[in-house]
């Protein structure tokens, strides 16, 4: 096997001295990610700035059989980018990939690099009145890349707009495990441009996202965009029931389609589990259109018996998902665990196993729950704050048993992750979906050399 | 090692990123400068649970981490959302724990606290030379009030302090100085990590001033502020006998007791820095602007990255003077902020943002002053005459 100071020399051919690293203090900062996952050290950090370093990183790893791992901005929480094998490991950090590339506003289509910030981005276009409308609630230094490869979806991904990728990505490029570039969509075709995604055979772009990186390195994504709203109307209101809230979901998605809100989030406390709070964040490009659609929400609150409340708190909360949501670690730092996705109507399930698992037989009750309604299902999950390094074990144990039940039942896990993630559970289910995936993996990445031990355990590959 | 008196909040890192920012290096000059993530504050938290952990441990290798870090409090701006970490005082606490473990700190770093040592400030002055600004200008020995100009703008800016002292005055200031008895402050010794040698200076300083009378200090510089005003009384575990305020609030004070008449018209664009170490370390961020606000034919244009988001000049953490080149490289970026805004003149209210800005300048290769509040002040009121605001004026020192 290779040793370090060898790997040091090659990664150095390729990118010179100063964007590589193999010292203690400078690996250990890539070791955890936002979650409980336990620390896990890569030998070598890299910051690649072209397609043609990674290419080439990739393929000397392939050489020497050293598995590479990509991280963004770091901000997730599925053990999704840590080194999941003993021994030496590349990290990309691909911080110096974040440029906007360019803002079609004719074809309103955006092309920017990975590491590119969803805030960086936003800034961009609002100067020329366009918006993306970053579905996730990261902060400031989450990235498009990250984003996208994980399919991440959060409090503004609601009935308009669906996860990231659901339709917004347009085109990516990617760099495959063997070095390969690879363009997808319009982008594919030589001669065409990036304004369309599916126009070529299969959509392969959806191969990629939620992928986590395992079949290939994203280097530049192709969005669409639209015009930016400057009219915002946010509300909160409080209903009596999570039958009425589950009610109020098919309200919403029926009235009017996909178009009505962009976020609808619930929170239940767990100091008051029967009060199901509500914040809104109503779509619209005119007033007139906006004021409609707040009457209409009013009055179908008001009918299934619930409250309007002050619509600062939604202010506060939606005006920061980009900027950073307040007091995040006031309490202890955070794990979500009993997430996923599920249809609007079995809410329920998830809010039990939270009730009566959590609060009641554990006597846990530093766990709150809360979800948004997407088009036709929940993004839900439990939330808590906890004390590392006293409370560590036992949250993660109890998580691990809330996980069990809460995926035993109609809940699609979200975000998969590694050893500390969701990817035991994945794998305990051999299904053709998974069996297919780990065909892909093989077939594009046969010396597991990319994301190793991300989503599909080692034994499994 | 000192860093475990920071234990909970070493802990409470939740590794969100608020502290990096939108951009990879648009906070954080550490992070411009040295790219990795261990040079900015979701990195050095892991490095400090790291040593607090046994997992790590302190090296000469690390120092540029630690020692590069401008402690302009950029990230525990934005931590305030998320964990409230302080980093400076961890910074500063891993930066003791170097000197103690006796590994070696940058030489730089080192040299300048032997000049302080042996000559009682950072530029090895004699006690005359240091003093030598304040020359022409009548103090009042027994006045209770002190004004304490601190090193660099007793050595470097003679015209600038001159021209501060005189403004006071004229707007009724009695003022006190220590002349040649003036010893520096002590802040390069916590930047280096020699909490000793700081405890001694507080002590000697403040015995001084209890001697003297004094009960008020008035100082033009951030970090002699904060060093008698917030250093003082940690180091020696005592509230201090004196009140302690910095020029920025002097000169807002002039302005809105009108204790001066601004007949002159400045008729110029200028944008202001908001200095680190007053700004986002003491939330001082209004009174130049209301200074500014108020003098004839002065239009201020703020920079894009201004007040709590101010990008620093990289003058500060004592970078300066252990990586000049990563102070420079900031410079010429917060200069670039200036160049945008198109205004004329660059002011600010710290003689070490305004040297360091002053060498911005050059690296940018622009002709650009770098102006005190205090002298546009002097300007307005007919102190000084206008042409100190001229881009071909060279002062005296
Ligand atoms: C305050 C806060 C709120 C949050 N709210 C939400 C929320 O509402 N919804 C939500 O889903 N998440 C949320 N998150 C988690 C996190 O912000 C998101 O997961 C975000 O999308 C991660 O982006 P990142 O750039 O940090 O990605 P990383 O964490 O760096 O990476 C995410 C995954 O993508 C892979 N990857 C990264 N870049 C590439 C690339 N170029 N090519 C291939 N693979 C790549 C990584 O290996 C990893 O598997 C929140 C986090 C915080 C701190
Ligand atoms: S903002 Fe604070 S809590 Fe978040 S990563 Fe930075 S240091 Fe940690
Ligand atoms: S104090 Fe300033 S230089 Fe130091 S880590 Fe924070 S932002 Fe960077």
């Amino acid at each position: 096997m290779v040793d370090v100071g060898e790997i040091t020399t090659l990664l150095t051919d390729i990118v010179g001295p100063d964007r590589v690293t193999d010292r203690d203090f400078d690996l250990i900062p890539y070791s955890r990610d936002l979650s409980p996952a336990k620390q896990k050290l890569p030998s070598h950090v890299v910051m690649p700035e072209t397609r043609e370093e990674i290419q080439s990183i990739l393929q000397i790893a392939n050489d020497i059989d050293v598995p590479v791992y990509v991280r963004g901005g770091g901000t997730s929480h599925w053990d999704a980018f840590l080194p999941q094998v003993a021994g030496p490991s590349i990290m990309l950090d691909l911080g110096r990939m974040n440029k906007v590339l360019d803002i079609n506003e004719r074809d309103l289509v955006v092309t920017v690099q990975p590491n590119c910030t969803w805030a960086k981005l936003d800034h961009a276009l609002r100067n020329r009145g366009l918006t993306y409308l970053c579905s996730e609630a990261g902060g400031p230094a989450m990235t498009v890349g990250g984003s996208v490869m994980k399919a991440g979806g959060g409090p503004h991904s609601t009935a308009k707009f669906g996860f990231h990728g659901n339709q917004d990505v347009i085109t990516l490029e990617m760099v495959l495990p063997n070095g390969d570039i690879v363009e997808t969509g319009s982008a594919a075709w030589p001669s065409a441009g990036k304004f369309e995604r599916q126009c070529l055979g299969p959509d392969l772009a959806g191969m990629f996202i939620g992928a986590e990186g395992i079949l290939g390195i994203c280097t530049e994504l192709t969005l669409r965009i639209r015009p930016a709203v400057d009219i915002s109307e946010r509300m909160t209101a409080i209903l009596p029931k999570l039958d009425d809230v589950i009610e109020f979901g098919h309200f919403i998605n029926r009235h009017v389609g996909d178009e009505f809100l962009q976020g609808i989030y619930l929170w239940v406390d767990p100091t008051a589990p029967d009060v199901f709070f509500l914040m809104m964040d109503i779509f619209g490009y005119e007033d007139k259109i906006i004021a409609h659609r707040k009457k209409l929400i009013v009055d179908k609150i008001k009918e299934l018996g619930g409250e309007i409340g002050d619509r600062a708190p939604a202010d506060d909360y939606y005006g920061r998902i980009l900027t950073g949501l307040t007091d995040l670690f006031k309490a202890g730092v955070w794990h979500f665990f009993g997430s996923g996705s599920l249809r609007i109507d079995d809410i329920p399930f998830l809010y039990k196993v939270w009730k009566e698992e959590v609060i009641e037989k554990r006597g846990y009750t530093k766990a709150g729950f809360g979800g948004q309604v997407l088009p036709r299902r929940w993004l839900a999950f439990m939330v808590t704050n906890y004390k590392e390094p006293e409370e560590w074990n036992e949250l993660v144990k109890m998580c691990d048993e809330i996980d069990e039940i809460v995926l035993n039942g109609p809940v699609v896990p979200y975000g998969i992750g590694g050893r500390d993630g969701l990817r035991q559970f994945v794998a305990a289910r051999d299904t053709g979906y998974y069996r297919l995936l780990k065909t892909l993996k093989r077939t594009l990445d046969p010396k597991n050399i990319l994301q190793r031990g991300i989503f599909i355990p080692e034994e499994e590959f | 090692m000192r860093i475990e008196e920071y234990k909970d909040m070493i802990y409470a890192c939740g590794r969100c990123n608020l502290c990096h920012g939108t951009d990879f290096d648009e906070r954080c000059p550490e992070l411009f400068t040295q790219y990795w993530e261990s040079s900015t504050l979701r990195g050095r938290i892991a490095i400090a649970r790291g040593i607090l952990e046994g997992k790590l441990d302190y090296s000469e290798q690390m120092a540029e981490r630690i020692f590069g870090c401008f402690m302009c409090g950029r990230c525990q701006e934005e931590c305030k959302k998320a964990a409230d970490i302080s980093t400076v005082e961890i910074t500063k606490a891993m930066r003791a724990d170097f000197v103690d473990r006796g590994i070696k700190i940058p030489e730089a770093g080192s040299k300048m606290v032997d000049t302080v040592l042996e000559s009682g400030n950072i530029f090895a002055d004699s006690p005359a030379v240091h003093a030598k600004w304040a020359e022409d200008l009548e103090f009042k020995r027994d006045a209770k009030t002190l004004f304490y100009p601190g090193c660099l703008a007793s050595h470097r800016f003679k015209e600038k302090t001159r021209i501060l002292v005189e403004t006071m005055q004229a707007a009724g200031y009695e003022l006190n100085f220590l002349g040649d008895k003036q010893r520096c402050c002590g802040t390069p010794y916590w930047i280096t990590g020699r909490v000793s040698a700081a405890k001694d200076t507080a002590k000697t300083f403040v015995n001084m001033l209890v001697e003297m009378g004094i009960d008020e200090v008035i100082t033009p510089c951030p970090s002699c502020f904060r060093a008698l005003d917030e250093e003082y009384p940690k180091l020696l575990g005592t509230e201090m006998p004196f009140r302690v305020r910095h020029t920025s609030e002097i000169l807002r004070d002039i302005v809105e007791k009108k204790k001066l008449k601004f007949r002159v018209s400045i008729d110029k664009k200028v944008t202001y820095h908001d200095p680190c170490e007053i700004g986002r370390l003491r939330e001082i961020y209004d009174p130049a602007r209301k200074v500014l606000g108020a003098l004839p034919g002065v239009e201020l244009i703020e920079m894009k990255r201004n007040r709590e988001e101010a990008f620093c000049c990289g003058g500060g953490g004592g970078v300066k003077i252990m990586y000049e080149d990563h102070s420079n490289k900031v410079a010429k970026e917060r200069i670039g902020d200036f160049i945008e805004t198109n205004a004329d003149l660059l002011t600010t209210i710290c003689p070490a943002c305004e040297m360091n800005l002053t060498h911005g300048t050059y690296a940018a290769n622009i002709e650009a002053r770098v102006i005190d509040v205090a002298e546009l002040v002097a300007v307005a009121a007919g102190i000084v005459d206008k042409e100190i605001l001229e881009t071909d004026y060279f002062p005296d020192d």
